[in-house]
């Protein structure tokens, strides 16, 4: 009985350092934040209850569905493009090529690069007059392309330099996956004569189902909350086109200072991405049945 | 002949994929009317190292190294700290309430920080701790996945060596000190690495809290470059060089170590 005393002080001891700042700096916002949306407040004036109103408007207010369709134009261009080009480079790796070893550390390379470091490099690989890019296309007698200042291609130049950074990182995880296939699978279909496309479909892919849905879901995640790159290459121009969620919600708090309001929108944000983990979760719970 | 084109496809593309790197490098030693040209060199007459003196002379990038440094190594160390602390207890001691205390803890993980940036600013604001370094380091150091890691990792440890030490009448301080954290080390060590790339990396909130450029943290710095500097192109890659030089060297020497951490845990900078 005296052991259990101690078992719970100790236990006590030892998670309290924890748990003070996790209550105080991630569930207490949390909590602080819904009860902001609910306010209308503007710094300056006092708090007023308004209800539902700040998620009315977000609703109706042309900036947020904008901001959160260009979000979802990013996520759509992205998820795709970089979950694939992950597993291209994932297959390279396991590859008996001899540059396997070479490919691994070159893909996974630019993932360590920060996120404003590698806006400004895009942003100057795709600069219109003296990038690059255009210098190249100029040489080659084309008059080049406003990668960034065109308002249909600026959001498929925000989604080259992201896949550029990133693709590394899926990579990663699909190579964890695929070397944990069996060996003799593979040997079992070589013998028995498929070619490599029949390998891949019939053998890689579906064993890689569970590792395939957790980078895919991963990924959607991470390009909802998607700001600094556009933050450093466009500043969300062209005339918008690129602002994103994320920075139309940083602007209302912190350049205009609506903060209930902001408050709401990043309550949508928070939904979105939870509904996206509640999936995470369940195709979890379906792998371990 | 197949597999010669197949590896020159793949030369290829590896070169593709490093050419913005050496950009990033060739640009910030070029003098800025070789960059600025329609005159286009790869290579400038002369390598010049000007756009790092003046980086380091007439900005503040010095400072914002310094900045992140601090934020990203108290950050680390601390958060380390928090999490295999309670990753102990939540591993290792049996009490009431604990798979309800780490379930509740895990339910952090599905937070997006994005969405409690406003509420840590104004919370921050009220401690008076807005453009400290401090506001930038405490919302970091509760890391549920960290916990998350290190509790997995400490329930393999086996318990024999633990009940000696209980044995012995030492106190479960000594059993964390001279059991717990040598036998998972390794677990530690990637939690430490994973949080100090994400501390190094972290833009949004440092964004948000630092006001004066002096508070900057590097990430902060170089994106406020562009506004600043303008054209300067090679300047503003001699920064985005001088950034990244801690992360390569972390690269470097710790590559095996963030590949594995990644691939066990799937954690996104």
């Amino acid at each position: 009985m005296q052991s259990h005393a101690r078992d719970i002080r100790d236990a006590l001891l030892f998670s309290a350092p924890f748990l003070l700042v996790y209550l105080a700096f991630l569930v207490a916002p949390i909590f602080y934040g819904i009860f902001l949306s609910l306010h209308e407040w503007n710094i300056l004036s006092g708090k007023s209850f308004v209800g539902v109103k700040n998620f009315a408007d977000a609703l109706r207010d042309q900036m947020f569905r904008s901001s959160f369709l260009h979000t979802c134009q990013f996520v759509l261009l992205s998820t795709p493009s970089i979950v694939v080009a992950g597993f291209c480079m994932a297959l390279i790796v396991v590859s008996k090529s001899r540059l396997n070893k070479a490919a691994e550390a070159l893909f996974f390379s630019p993932y360590v690069f920060s996120i404003t470091v590698v806006g400004t490099l895009w942003g100057w690989l795709f600069q219109k007059n003296y990038g690059l890019i255009n210098q190249v296309l100029n040489s080659f007698g084309s008059p080049g392309v406003g990668w960034l200042t065109d308002p249909v291609i600026a959001m498929g130049s925000i989604v080259v330099a992201t896949l550029w950074w990133t693709a590394g990182f899926n990579m990663v995880l699909f190579v964890a996956g695929i070397r944990q296939i069996p060996d003799d699978i593979y040997e079992a279909a070589h013998l028995d004569g498929a070619t490599n496309l029949q390998v891949l479909t019939r053998i890689t892919l579906p064993l890689l189902r569970d590792t395939t849905v957790l980078v895919v879901i991963l990924q959607i995640v991470a390009s909802f909350k998607v700001f600094g790159q556009v933050y450093v290459m466009t500043g969300g121009g062209p005339y918008g086109t690129t602002r994103v969620l994320v920075q139309y919600v940083y602007e209302a708090a912190f350049t205009y200072f609506k903060m209930g309001y902001a408050s709401a929108m990043s309550l949508y944000l928070f939904l979105i991405i939870l509904a996206v983990s509640v999936l995470q979760y369940v195709a979890y719970r379906n792998r371990r049945r | 002949m197949k597999r010669l084109v197949g590896w020159a496809m793949l030369f290829l593309l590896l070169v593709v994929w490093l050419i913005p790197i050496a950009w990033l490098v060739i640009t910030s030693l070029k003098i800025e009317r070789d960059v600025v040209t329609e005159h286009f060199t790869v290579f400038s007459s002369l390598p010049t190292a000007a756009n790092y003196i003046k980086a380091f002379g007439k900005t503040e990038i010095s400072r914002w190294l310094l900045n992140s440094v601090i934020v990203s190594a108290v950050t680390t160390i601390f958060s380390a700290l928090l999490c295999s602390t309670i990753a102990y207890a939540l591993a290792r001691i049996r009490f009431p309430g604990r798979n309800a205390i780490f379930i509740f803890v895990l339910a952090g993980m599905m937070v997006p920080f994005e969405a409690i940036i406003i509420q840590l600013y104004l919370e921050f604001n009220a401690l008076g701790l807005i453009n400290t370094l401090t506001a930038m380091i405490v919302p970091r150091l509760a890391a549920p996945v960290g916990v998350f890691i290190l509790t997995q990792f400490f329930q393999g440890i086996p318990s024999e060596l633990e009940e000696a030490a209980f044995m012995d009448g030492a106190s479960r301080f000594i059993i964390f000190q001279s059991v717990i954290v040598p036998m998972g080390k390794a677990a530690i060590v990637a939690v430490m690495i994973l949080s100090f790339i994400n501390a190094w990396n972290d833009f949004l909130w440092p964004l948000v809290v630092a006001s004066q450029s002096a508070r900057y943290t590097i990430t902060v710095g170089i994106a406020n470059f562009q506004g600043t500097h303008g054209t300067e192109y090679s300047l503003i890659m001699a920064g985005g060089v001088i950034a990244s030089v801690p992360q390569i060297l972390a690269f470097l020497f710790f590559r095996d170590h963030i590949v594995k951490g990644i691939a066990t845990t799937g954690i996104r900078g």
